[in-house]
């Protein structure tokens, strides 16, 4: 049966560059919008991951950075200090803003940074300062350079100028980048205000950061604790979550067209071998075994179509990573188990109006002539 | 009623009902002996072809019942037949009918295969089979490569692969030229002989009838008793005898599908002398059919 599938598949082969080509772009479409936004999923996260902190304290039901306001009194400094298991806290104030220079306006998350700061400061600096003090910025050197300034250049926030002391590099996010000011400035911006945003917490060296976050819930009340990885997670959820509708309806575009293309010619392929499978029932085959040879051909097209999808996509994101801009693309497992699931659905799918054709042919009409 | 390869009592097929109905068959009857080679001729239309599809186990009789191997045909559900058809009949059409994307080898294994034999076991036999019918050299061609009588021998091994009792053959020489067509003939009455099967050919070609143990001339759905066919030497029309006109000429009768033939040929009798050699010829003139 594998034979006589695969020989009738291949035998047409414009047929068959045809079937399996338009299978390959429309799974393309889902798979690299999927690497798309795992690629932005990952890299929103980059200031969580590179922060250094094992242990992010937030206000009460905030669980994340993007598009969220944390408001802490600064009491809760000393009461995480205190907390055994605990090796610093380092307070961030954080706003997620624009930064402008001249015409151009970038978003970014803008870091309230304190000067002796055991985390939550740019991680790789490749000219100027790592900590800011007050009237300076660190900014990333990608945008610095997409904007044309440099160090002691000035940026606006908030309508305040800031010099540029420092560059950092890799704090860029595609959707916005990361940039450090001091933390006095930072409470100015905002009125002159005590609270804080975020503890960042490293833990002592063999101490367990979920045994120590445990300890922050139970003798820190009123915050919201989670690891950096939990942390982390739910920034990617967020971003996710907003991209939902968009991807939900390229995913529907993409099934689409990998169903029409696919359903159309598995039709063309049977309808054109349709005297071939009356010969076959005239002689004895059960139909049976003619829709496990149609679902067969469906099946090799679109797992071939679904690998080629996967190539190109695995290519693409080669080639962009090579380019010099933000976007890199990420094929997770979970998108190539959505996108398998949408190949296997299609090719049941595409199937169902070849299969229904081999069921109404005469096995008699063979002896005329049809 | 083992006796018989194939038993056929008195089948009709009707097709409509009330004013429009229209018997293609009526009351045929027809016993096939094991190794028997039975040629069924006729007009277009007179019912030949659902008469095959019947024996064939492809379509019911309204009426009456026919018997293969011992087996009602008629008496089975239709999830039985194709077991029936895959098994223990063979088929044979005047266009091949090849599976394009398979090669030589595969267009037969695959008729064995699905028979439940393995596939290396039936490849075997398919290339023994296809070795033996003189395509040893083609197992990995295509159709597409061969010619029309290496097609059609294709065919016959693929009808032959599963032993089957009875082989039916629609047209089997339409589609090859004259030698071909005989070579092919002769393959299948050696095949009948030597392997005792049953062979029932339908075919409008003549020269089928000097390998056929009988032939039945089958006209309006009824086999007709005694026809012996002449063929009219002005047109070359095939014709039945005693309907036809006729006229003598130098001691010898002549016989016409028309007035105007026979004018024209009593006109100048000696224009249709090498007409007048062949139709002299017993086996091409005065083919005498026998019926059950």
């Amino acid at each position: 049966m594998l034979r006589f599938a695969f020989r009738n598949l291949f035998h047409k082969k414009a047929y068959f560059l045809a079937s399996v080509g338009g299978m390959a772009l429309a799974l393309m479409l889902i798979l690299s919008l999927d690497a798309i936004v795992n690629g932005i999923q990952a890299k929103i996260t980059t200031y969580i991951d590179h922060s250094g902190a094992d242990i992010f304290v937030s206000q009460p039901g905030v669980r994340n950075m993007h598009m969220a306001s944390s408001t802490l009194p600064l009491t809760v400094l000393d009461q995480v200090r205190g907390v055994v298991g605990v090796e610093s806290v380092t307070p961030i104030r954080y706003l997620g803003n624009i930064i402008a220079a001249g015409d151009d306006r970038y978003p970014a998350y803008v870091i309230g940074l304190p000067k002796d700061a055991q985390a939550g400061g740019p991680w790789q600096i490749t000219q100027g300062v790592a900590i800011p003090k007050d009237g300076e910025i660190i900014i990333d050197r990608g945008i610095a350079d997409a904007i044309g300034i440099g160090l002691g250049d000035s940026v606006r926030i908030l309508s305040k100028e800031f010099r540029i002391a420092g560059l950092s590099e890799g704090t860029d996010t595609f959707i916005n980048s990361v940039v450090f000011i001091s933390f006095d400035d930072f409470a100015q911006l905002r009125g002159n205000t005590e609270a804080i945003s975020f503890v960042l917490v490293k833990v002592k060296a063999g101490e367990s950061p979920t045994a120590v976050a445990d300890l922050i819930r139970t003798n820190v009340g009123d915050v919201n604790v989670q690891l950096r990885a939990e942390f982390a997670t739910q920034e990617r959820r967020v971003v996710g979550d907003m991209s939902t509708d968009i991807v939900t309806i390229m995913n529907l575009i993409g099934f689409l067209i990998g169903l029409a293309v696919m359903a159309l010619t598995i039709y063309i392929a049977t309808f054109a071998r349709r005297r071939e499978y009356g010969l076959l029932k005239a002689l004895g085959v059960r139909s049976s075994f003619l829709y496990r040879v149609v679902l067969t051909q469906t099946l090799i097209s679109v797992v071939i179509g679904l690998v080629l999808a996967l190539l190109f996509t695995l290519l693409m994101s080669a080639i962009v990573s090579l380019l010099d801009v933000k976007l890199t693309l990420q094929v997770s497992p979970a998108s190539l188990l959505k996108v398998s699931t949408v190949s296997l659905l299609i090719a049941g799918l595409a199937a169902v109006l070849p299969v229904k054709q081999i069921a109404q042919l005469e096995p008699a009409a063979v002896f005329r002539g049809a | 009623m083992t006796n018989f390869a194939l038993q056929v009592n008195g089948i009709t097929k009707r097709y409509g009902s009330g004013t429009t109905e229209v018997a293609a068959i009526s009351d045929i009857s027809l016993t096939v002996a094991q190794g028997e080679i039975v040629l069924i001729m006729g007009p277009s239309g007179s019912g030949k072809t659902t008469l095959l599809l019947m024996v064939g186990a492809l379509l019911k009789p309204t009426e009456g019942s026919i018997w293969l191997d011992g087996l009602d045909l008629t008496s089975l559900n239709e999830r039985a037949l194709p077991d029936i058809r895959l098994r223990q009949l063979g088929f044979i059409f005047q266009d091949f009918k090849l599976l394009s994307a398979l090669t030589v080898l595969d267009n037969v294994a695959i008729v064995a295969e699905l028979a439940g034999m393995t596939t290396k076991a039936a490849r075997r036999k398919a290339a023994d089979l296809l070795t033996e019918l003189g395509l040893g050299e083609r197992l990995t061609f295509l159709p597409e490569k061969l010619s029309g009588g290496e097609k059609q021998r294709v065919a016959v091994a693929r009808a032959l692969i599963n032993e089957p009792r009875i082989i039916l053959a629609d047209e089997p020489t339409a589609n090859l030229d004259s030698k071909i067509g005989l070579q092919i003939m002769r393959l299948l009455r050696h095949i009948a002989k030597e392997q005792g099967r049953s062979l029932i050919i339908v075919s409008h070609d003549q020269r089928i009838k000097d390998i056929a143990d009988r032939v039945l001339w089958l006209e309006d759905g009824r086999f007709k008793d005694m026809v012996t066919m002449v063929t009219d030497p002005v047109c070359g029309m095939a014709l039945e005898r005693d309907k036809a006109t006729s006229a003598v000429w130098d001691g010898q009768a002549f016989y016409f599908c028309s007035e105007g033939c026979r004018h024209e040929f009593l006109d100048n009798p000696a224009r249709f002398q090498t007409h007048q050699d062949v139709i002299s010829s017993p086996s091409a003139i005065h083919q005498e059919h026998s019926l059950d």
